[in-house]
């Protein structure tokens, strides 16, 4: 296996931080970066995200959304049913969506993608995270890691394989 | 013919999908254009008085949030002014690598505007994921050099987006020579596509534009000015930066939050093609050789060239990057000591889309008085009207509405206004007389 790689993408300003948070919590319940497993924040990446999709087999991505929904409400889309996308939070008017579709566009997208959508209410500069956007981030952080734990043990066992990037990938995201 | 002329009232209330907030409103009235007026009503963000009070240290990180895609020009300039009022003289070592940190600016925001915001307007595409179905290697390609742009405005600055590398005196690390070593292979690796970049640019067909306008950008004895030089015009001022109010002025507009600048009382062009214009024969031999292959006449009246001016400015800026990161050492210190002291600080750069002037008055303890800063847009907002209104009528007004309204939309993305970050924005509301 490749690299596996966890982005959390948001921007400081209240709500908005979801991505960030969701990093966070996945740190702080132990889940350790390495070099098969990428964990990291960007603020409004754009088409820069597009780089960052390379070589990897697996990238999941976390970022706010805002759909009419309650806040707190999480949603996982797979490569195919990304959601219709008007007008994003993202800087200069390129954002996570068109920046992944254009990925596709160009047969750049990893092997497995998965986003995942935090409702939000206000993403407001100098306000902090509403409590329900919290409590899903933590939510969403079990979710992963417990998938990422689930996918790690169903490989072939790393100990003795001669797979140095199975051995790190296993080694690195059990957890509990 | 006896043809009946028609009226059209173009109003674009919100330019979507932009970095910033404006409209365009656009009358024609029996053949001719009795209204045309770009406005930017995005509420004053008052940077300025936020800079006041605050201690010389904090200033360049501070003015790297004004954007996000050219933040290296707000600190490089900043910077510049404050260690010219404190009689700081730079260490060879900063001075060359404020260079390259610029030069990754560049790079990445010319190649993100070529790739991503006017490109498509020239192949019929609505935007760059319609021109990666028909241009997949030309906009790979553009990712790449943007990419590389971005590393190295990293490798400076932590981070690209509102990277924290400069402080005044110079940067606050140096990077490791392992790091220089591996970006410098990466530029090599570049050139070639840049100068495929330089030639596809030139390939693209655009319109013929003929336009009599001013150019203005900073002239250095030696150098293709970026970060450094004096104020020069295409009808023969030079001047010290320090003087710049004394010939250029912003004048407030009823219908716009941005500050309108002129010379001479006249509108005038900051950006690539000025620079071109002012300065083509600064730029290193192969990229000279470049420009000969495309056969662009220097000075060009058509903004419409500005495409093909980022892509040699590209190639420029990853040979200067090359050049001085040859030459790389790892440094003693990364800054030399500062000692502040009151007076006007005056700066004066060449940020990615044409000059950026600030004006500080800092008293005896290193705090800011009072800051003025003059960015590109507000210097073109007057030119992109006045173009506007000649390239429209050269076009021709009886195009239908969706030809008008693309066609304005090209003209204002030849400066690449920050308003221009979006690849169509103007929605328009047509009333026929």
């Amino acid at each position: 296996m490749n690299q596996v790689r966890i982005f959390g993408i948001g921007s400081p300003s209240g709500d908005d931080q979801a991505g960030w948070l969701t990093v966070d919590a996945l740190l702080a319940g132990g889940m350790k970066a390495g070099d098969e497993l990428v964990i990291e924040k960007l603020d409004r990446p754009g088409a820069g995200l597009i780089a960052l999709l390379d070589n990897a087999s697996w990238v999941i991505l976390v970022d706010a959304m805002q759909s009419g929904g309650q806040p707190g409400w999480i949603q996982r889309y797979g490569v195919n049913d990304w959601p219709a996308y008007c007008q994003g939070l993202s800087g200069h008017g390129f954002g996570v969506l068109n920046a992944l579709t254009l990925a596709r566009e160009l047969g750049s997208l990893p092997p497995r993608l998965d986003l995942y959508g935090i409702e939000i209410g206000g993403a407001i500069p100098g306000e902090s995270p509403c409590a329900e956007v919290r409590a899903s981030t933590q939510k969403l952080a079990d979710i992963i890691a417990d998938e990422l734990c689930f996918i790690s043990q169903a490989l072939p066992a790393a100990a003795g394989s001669g797979d140095d990037g199975n051995a790190t990938f296993h080694k690195t995201i059990i957890r509990k | 013919m006896g043809e009946q002329k028609r009226t059209v009232s173009i109003h674009v209330p919100v330019l979507a999908r932009v970095e910033g907030e404006g409209a365009l409103d656009l009358r024609i009235e029996d053949g001719d254009i009795t209204e045309l007026r770009l406005r930017i009503f995005e509420p004053p963000r008052f940077f300025e008085k936020f800079l006041e009070g605050r201690h010389y240290t904090e200033i360049p990180d501070m003015v790297a949030r004004i954007c996000g895609i050219c933040p290296v020009a707000y600190q490089v300039t900043a910077a510049q002014a404050l260690e010219k009022l404190f009689g700081v003289e730079l260490d060879p070592w900063a001075r060359d690598m404020r260079r390259v940190f610029y030069c990754g600016e560049w790079i990445q925001s010319h190649s993100l505007h070529i790739h991503l915001l006017a490109a498509p307007d020239f192949f019929g595409c609505d935007n760059a994921i319609e021109l990666a179905k028909i241009a997949p290697e030309e906009v790979r390609r553009g990712l790449r050099i943007q990419a590389l742009g971005n590393e190295l405005m990293e490798l400076f600055g932590a981070r690209s987006v509102h990277p924290v590398g400069i402080r005044v005196g110079g940067f606050h690390g140096a990077p490791a020579l392992s790091r220089v070593e591996e970006i410098r292979e990466k530029l090599r690796a570049a050139l070639p596509e840049a100068e495929a970049l330089i030639r596809w640019a030139a390939g693209i067909a655009v319109p013929q534009d003929d336009q009599a306008f001013v150019s203005v950008a900073m002239r250095h004895a030696h150098d293709y000015a970026i970060e450094a030089g004096t104020i020069a015009t295409s009808d023969g001022l030079l001047i010290e930066p320090e003087v710049f109010d004394e010939h250029f002025t912003e004048q407030q507009q009823a219908h716009s939050t941005a500050l309108f600048g002129s010379y001479r009382g006249q509108p005038y062009l900051v950006g690539p093609l000025a620079r071109l214009n002012l300065n083509h024969e600064r730029l290193p031999e192969r990229v000279k050789a470049l420009l000969d292959e495309t056969g662009l006449v220097l000075p060009s009246r058509n903004l419409f060239h500005s495409l093909v001016a980022r892509a040699l400015e590209i190639l420029l800026a990853l040979h200067e990057a090359l050049r001085l990161l040859d030459a790389y050492r790892v440094p003693d210190s990364p800054a030399v000591p500062v000692s502040p002291r009151a007076g006007i600080a005056i700066g004066c750069t060449e940020a990615p889309r044409g000059l950026l002037w600030h004006r500080y008055e800092m008293d005896d303890e290193g705090r800011a008085v009072n800051a003025r800063i003059v960015p590109p847009t507000s210097q073109n907002q007057a030119r992109i009207e006045q173009d506007l209104r000649l390239s429209l009528l050269n076009f021709g007004l009886d195009h239908a509405d969706g030809a008008l309204r693309l066609h304005c939309e090209k003209v204002i993305r030849n400066y690449d206004p920050c308003i221009s970050c979006a690849t169509h924005f103007l929605r328009m509301k047509v009333e026929r007389g």
